[in-house]
C-alpha cells in the first residue's frame, strides 16, 4: 500500500516534470513557477528557467502560488509568459484574477495538479482538483459542513456562535496576513487601510469593520483555498467566514468562484431581475423586495 | 537576473520566524512567510510581513562618514579603517585598554558578536564589552544561572501549545511576540487556562481567563503569596523538591512571612483570587510561566526572576515537556549576543573571565593575554564616558534612545574623545559619532541568529549592502586585522567552527547542519540533534537551587508633586528605537507620531481630549506627546511607548539600577501630566 502511494506520487512528479520540460523546451513560457527542493532539503517557491533545474522540482507541501504568479506577471516586461503549477484552488484563484483583469490570460499557462485525499481532508476542500488535471489522481470532495468545528461556528444557536466568533476574532493582532496571503485580495487602495473602517495603531482589529468587510469583499470571489487561515498566527478560522456565502451561491445560483472563466458573478448581475435562473431566492431577500416595491 | 526567493530569518523580535524574501533584479521587493519554518510555520506578524520595507530606504548609510565640525564628510574605507584603528589604539596607549568601551549588538549575528568581543578582549585587554541585553534580560541571565544553571528559556516555543496552565506575567506577547502568542491560543483551544498579571488591559489580558492587575512593582508579594498557599495546602511537588532541589528549608522559612493576606495587601489582589491562581498553577499537569520586561525592568528585576524560578521549581514544572520558564527575548539575536560572550564578565558560552583555567583556555586558543577583571556594563560604559571611558565603539545599538535618562546619555556621548558608530542608518546615537561605519542589515549578510528558544538559525544573504556599505563581518575582519589580529576568516562559517571548538554546548553547531530548521543548544557534538527542553533529569547546575527573593518596592512611587505612575514599553507595529520600523511605510502608518496612553477619568480631570498634546514630566526631564485616551491603562497610570525620537520616553525613566544585574528600572517612575496649552507653545 505504502509502495503504491509512493509510486503514484513519483509518477505524478515525473509527469509534471515532463510537462514543465516541454514548456521550457518549446519556449511556451519564460519560466515555470513551482516548488524547488535544493540539495540541503529546503523547499521554496522558484521560477524554473533552465531544464537542468527541473530535477529539483517537487509538489509538496501544499504551497499556494496564485498570488506569487500575479506579482511576478505584474512586474515582468510585456510579453513575459509564466507557467504555474496549480492545485485546484490555485487554478480557481487564477481564473478569478483573469476575470477581474488582474492577469492577462494569454500570459499564463497552468499545469494542473490534483490533491491527495489526505490533503482534501485537511483543507475541507469540496473540489480538490483543477478543471484541467495534468497529473495526479482525482480525490473526492469533502463537505466542509460535515466538519464538527465548522458546524460549531456556522450552525445552530446564534448567540453561542456569536460568542465563539467574538472569542476568536478578538485575538486578531492585525498582521494583515489574511489579506497579504489571499490570492484574490487585490484592491488598491485596500479598504482595510482606510481610516473610516480600521483604526490605526490599535489591536485587536475591529470585528465588524475589519473581518466582515474582508469577508464581504471576497464573498463571491473566495475560492476557499484557506491561505488566510493558514497564514493566521492566532488560529482564527477565517475560511469558515466564507463558507456560508459560498454554499448559498452554489445552491441558490449555481455559481462557484473560479470555476467558469466566462460566467459572471451573480453579484455583478442584478439578481433581483434575473429571470432566466429560475431559482428561488434566499429568504432574507424578501426584505429587499419590499423596499424596492417588487 | 529575474525573480528569486531567499529563505532567511526575521530581524525583529527573539521569536526568530522564517521569512522568504522576494528579490527582483537585486532588490528585495516583498516578504512572505516560510511554511516550513519550525517556529512560525507559515505565519508572520505585521513586522515580519513588512521586513523588506526598510532595506533599500534612501536614508541608508552608503559610505564611511567623518565628522568635520557639525557636519559629516564621506571618506573611503581605506581611510576609515586605519583611522578607527589608530584612534582606538591611541586611546589605549594613553589611558590604558580599560579606557575603551565596546557595545556589541543583539541585531548582529553570532559570528559578528563573537568577533566583536574577541577584538575588544584581545586588542585592548579589556572586558568592557556589553550590549542591550543589559536593558532587557540581564536579570534572567543572572537569576536563572543561579537557580537552574542556565540563563535561557527552559523549553521550546511549541511546548506552550501543550501546556494545561499558562501563567503570563509582565509580557504583552500579543503585541511584542505575536507568533508565540499563537502557541498560547493553541493551548487555550485545547482547554488550557490563561492567567495574566499585567497593569494594563492588554490584548493578552482580553483573552485570559483570569486577570491580576497588581500594583506596580509588586510581583514578588504576589508570587510569594502564591508559594505560601501552595506550601500550606501541600500542593507543591514534594518528590521533585526532595530528589532534585536544594535550599527548600530556607525558602520555606522566607515564605512563611508572606501570608496570602500580607501579599494581598501589597499587590492589591483579593486573597481568594491569589489562592485560586496558586492552585490552578500548582495542580495543572503541565504549567508554563511566560514573562518579559514587566518582570525584568525593575530595580528588583533579578529577585523577580528568582521568585518565578522558585515557583516553577516548587511545583516541579521544570525539566519536562509543555512546562517550564519562558523568558521572551526581545531582539532577534539577543540570546546569541549573550551566548557569544558580548558581556563584560563572561567569554562565549557563559565561561567566566575570572576563572583562571577558562582564561587560560581562551588565551591559548586566541594566542594572547586576556584580562581577568570583569568589564563595565552598558549603563556604566555610557555613565563613565569622558571619565574612565575615553573612546567607544558602538555597533548597531542606539543608546541615545534606548537607555534611561536620555539627557545624561547625550551628555556622556558628547564627552567621549572618539566615538565610532557602526550602523545601517544615521541613528540618534550616530549623530554624536566622530566616525560612522556603514554596515549591513539582516538581508545583506550570512551568519546565524539564535532565537529565544536557543535555536541557531541560518541567515541567508538576499541582496548586496547599499553603495559602499559593507557586510558587518567584513568590517570587523578589516578592523581586527588593522589592529594586528589574525582575522583572516573567509566566511562566517569558519568563525562558527572556532566558536564550536571553544564552547562545549555549541560543539555540534556547523553551518551545513543548520540549513533545515536550525539546532537548539546544547548541541555538544556533530551527531547531537539539539535540545528541546533543558534540565531533564538534572539541572545544568546539578541540583536546582531555591534562592529567596527579597522584595524591594519600586524606587520612585507617585507622590504629591509627581502623582502619576509612568510605564514604558512597545506597541505592535513599531520596534524599539524605530530605526527600521519608522522607515517602513506600512508599519509607520499605524503610529506616525509619539503618543502616551491615559485613562478616560484622568483625561477628564486634566481636561484633555483624545489627540491633544500633553506634557509629561519626571525628575529627569519632560516630553510633549499626544494623548491617547483608553481604558487599557487604569486610573493614575500613563503608558508611553519608547520608539519615538521626537518625544523620548527615556527622557523620563529612572536610571536606578538593579544591584545584581545592573538593569535600569524602566517600568516604574513617578510622573506629572499636564495639558500642553497652545499658549505655551507660542
Amino acid at each position: 500500500m505504502v509502495v503504491a502511494v509512493w509510486s503514484g506520487k513519483l509518477i505524478m512528479l515525473e509527469k509534471t516534470k515532463n510537462i514543465a520540460k516541454q514548456i521550457l523546451e518549446e519556449k511556451k513560457a519564460n519560466g515555470v513557477l513551482g516548488l524547488m527542493k535544493n540539495q540541503r532539503d529546503i523547499v521554496q517557491p522558484h521560477v524554473f528557467k533552465r531544464l537542468p533545474e527541473l530535477d529539483a522540482l517537487v509538489l509538496e507541501p501544499k504551497w499556494l502560488l496564485a498570488k506569487l504568479s500575479m506579482s511576478i506577471l505584474r512586474s515582468s516586461p510585456e510579453g513575459y509568459r509564466l507557467a504555474v503549477l496549480c492545485r485546484g484552488c490555485d487554478e480557481r484563484a487564477l481564473i478569478e484574477l483573469t476575470k477581474r483583469n488582474q492577469i492577462e490570460k494569454e500570459n499564463l499557462l497552468t499545469i494542473g495538479i490534483a490533491c491527495s485525499q489526505e490533503q482534501a481532508a485537511i483543507c475541507l476542500c469540496d473540489r480538490p482538483y483543477p478543471a484541467k488535471v495534468d497529473a495526479g489522481e482525482i480525490a473526492s470532495g469533502v463537505d466542509p459542513f460535515q466538519d464538527e468545528r465548522v458546524r460549531e461556528f456556522l450552525i445552530g444557536n446564534d448567540k453561542k456562535r456569536m460568542e465563539k466568533w467574538a472569542n476568536v476574532l478578538k485575538r486578531c493582532i492585525k498582521c494583515y496576513g489574511c489579506r497579504n496571503s489571499c490570492p484574490i485580495c487585490v484592491c488598491e487602495p485596500c479598504k482595510l487601510e482606510d481610516d473610516v473602517w480600521v483604526q490605526r495603531g490599535d489591536v485587536p482589529a475591529e470585528m465588524a469593520t475589519f473581518h466582515l468587510i474582508r469577508a464581504f469583499h471576497l464573498s463571491d470571489t473566495c475560492v476557499a483555498c484557506g491561505a488566510c487561515q493558514e497564514a493566521c498566527p492566532v488560529n482564527i478560522p477565517l475560511l469558515y467566514l466564507q463558507l456560508s456565502m459560498r454554499k448559498t451561491l452554489k445552491e441558490k445560483y449555481g455559481y462557484e468562484a473560479g470555476l467558469d472563466p466566462e460566467k459572471k458573478s451573480p453579484i455583478l448581475s442584478d439578481f433581483l431581475k434575473e429571470p432566466e435562473t429560475g431559482r428561488e431566492y434566499p429568504e432574507w431577500i424578501n426584505s429587499l423586495r419590499e423596499k424596492d416595491g417588487h | 537576473m529575474g525573480t528569486e526567493f531567499i529563505k532567511t530569518i526575521c530581524p525583529y523580535c527573539g521569536t526568530g520566524c522564517g521569512l522568504i524574501i522576494k528579490v527582483k533584479d537585486g532588490v528585495a521587493v516583498a516578504t512572505y512567510p516560510d511554511r516550513e519554518h519550525p517556529v512560525s510555520r507559515g505565519s508572520l506578524c505585521i513586522k515580519g510581513w513588512s521586513a523588506h520595507e526598510f532595506i533599500h530606504h534612501p536614508d541608508r548609510l552608503t559610505s564611511p562618514l567623518l565628522r568635520k565640525g557639525d557636519t559629516f564628510q564621506k571618506i573611503p574605507w581605506d581611510e576609515a579603517i586605519p583611522m578607527a584603528a589608530d584612534k582606538l589604539r591611541e586611546t589605549a596607549a594613553k589611558y590604558g585598554g580599560d579606557a575603551v568601551g565596546g557595545l556589541s549588538s543583539a541585531k548582529c549575528t553570532n559570528e559578528e558578536n563573537y568577533l566583536f568581543q574577541k577584538l575588544m578582549r584581545m586588542v585592548f585587554k579589556t572586558n568592557n564589552v556589553d550590549h542591550c541585553a543589559r536593558l532587557c534580560h540581564a536579570p534572567t541571565t543572572v537569576a536563572m544561572a543561579q537557580t537552574l544553571g542556565s540563563g535561557a528559556m527552559t523549553n521550546s516555543i511549541s511546548d506552550l501549545a501543550g501546556a494545561e496552565c499558562i501563567f503570563v506575567i509582565g509580557s504583552n506577547a500579543a503585541e511584542s511576540h505575536p507568533i508565540i502568542m499563537g502557541e498560547i491560543y493553541k493551548a487555550i483551544d485545547r482547554g488550557a487556562t490563561l492567567i495574566v498579571v499585567d497593569l494594563r488591559k492588554t490584548a493578552v489580558v482580553q483573552n485570559a481567563k483570569i486577570h491580576l492587575p497588581i500594583n506596580p512593582g509588586t510581583d514578588i508579594p504576589l508570587l510569594c503569596g502564591m508559594m505560601r498557599h501552595i506550601i500550606d495546602e501541600g500542593l507543591y511537588d514534594e518528590e521533585f523538591v526532595k530528589a532534585r532541589m536544594e535550599g527548600f528549608e530556607e525558602l520555606n522559612e522566607f515564605i512563611s512571612a508572606w501570608t496570602v493576606e500580607k501579599a494581598s495587601g501589597e499587590c492589591g489582589i483579593d486573597p481568594g483570587l491569589i489562592k485560586l491562581v496558586a492552585e490552578t498553577y500548582a495542580k495543572a499537569k503541565e504549567s508554563a510561566i511566560v514573562y518579559c520586561m514587566g518582570i525584568t525592568q525593575h530595580a528588583c528585576g533579578t529577585a523577580n526572576v528568582l521568585a518565578i524560578c522558585d515557583l516553577a521549581m516548587l511545583c516541579g514544572h521544570v525539566g519536562k515537556e509543555y512546562s517550564g520558564i519562558y523568558p521572551l527575548r526581545g531582539q532577534n539575536n539577543v540570546q546569541g549576543a549573550c551566548d557569544m560572550g558580548a558581556l563584560p564578565n563572561v567569554y562565549p558560552g557563559y565561561q567566566s573571565v575570572s576563572d583562571p583555567a577558562i582564561r587560560d583556555k581562551f588565551q591559548k586558543a586566541w594566542g594572547g593575554e586576556l584580562s581577568d577583571k570583569p568589564g563595565l556594563t552598558v549603563t556604566e560604559i555610557i555613565g563613565s564616558a569622558g571619565k574612565d571611558i575615553r573612546a567607544a565603539y558602538i555597533m548597531a545599538e542606539n543608546p541615545a534612545l534606548s537607555d534611561p535618562d536620555t539627557s545624561h546619555v547625550l551628555e556622556s556621548l558628547k564627552a567621549l574623545d572618539f566615538l565610532i558608530v557602526h550602523d545601517i542608518f544615521l541613528t540618534e546615537t550616530a549623530r554624536f559619532a566622530n566616525l560612522v561605519l556603514p554596515g549591513s542589515c539582516f538581508a545583506e549578510k550570512s551568519g546565524t541568529f539564535t532565537n529565544t528558544e536557543r535555536r541557531f538559525q541560518l541567515l541567508r544573504k538576499a541582496v548586496d549592502p547599499p553603495g559602499n556599505a559593507k557586510e558587518d563581518f567584513a568590517i570587523l575582519c578589516l578592523l581586527g586585522s588593522a589592529l594586528g589580529l589574525d582575522f583572516s576568516y573567509s566566511h562566517p562559517g569558519e568563525v562558527m567552527e572556532e566558536i564550536a571548538s571553544l564552547v562545549p554546548a555549541y560543539g555540534g553547531i556547523r553551518f551545513e547542519r543548520l540549513e533545515r530548521g536550525g539546532l537548539q543548544w546544547p548541541c555538544p557534538d556533530s551527531d547531537h540533534p539539539g535540545t528541546q527542553y533543558l534540565h531533564k533529569d538534572r539541572f545544568t547546575r546539578g541540583r536546582g537551587l531555591f534562592v529567596t527573593p527579597e522584595y524591594t518596592p519600586p524606587k520612585e512611587l507617585p507622590d504629591a508633586d509627581y502623582p502619576y505612575y509612568l510605564s514604558t514599553g512597545r506597541m505592535f507595529a513599531h520596534y524599539h528605537t524605530g530605526t527600521m520600523t519608522r522607515r517602513s511605510p506600512f508599519l509607520n502608518r499605524e503610529a506616525e507620531e509619539a503618543y502616551a496612553e491615559i485613562n478616560p477619568e484622568d483625561a477628564i480631570h486634566l481636561n484633555v481630549k483624545d489627540g491633544e498634546k500633553i506634557k509629561i514630566t519626571t525628575r529627569r526631564g519632560s516630553i510633549i506627546t499626544t494623548a491617547r485616551i483608553t481604558k487599557r491603562v487604569s486610573r493614575g497610570c500613563i503608558f508611553a511607548p519608547f520608539h519615538f525620537a521626537e518625544a523620548r520616553a527615556n527622557m523620563l525613566t529612572n536610571p536606578v539600577l538593579d544591584p545584581l544585574s545592573r538593569i535600569p528600572e524602566f517600568k516604574v517612575c513617578a510622573a506629572d501630566v499636564r495639558k500642553e496649552s497652545q499658549d505655551d507653545e507660542r
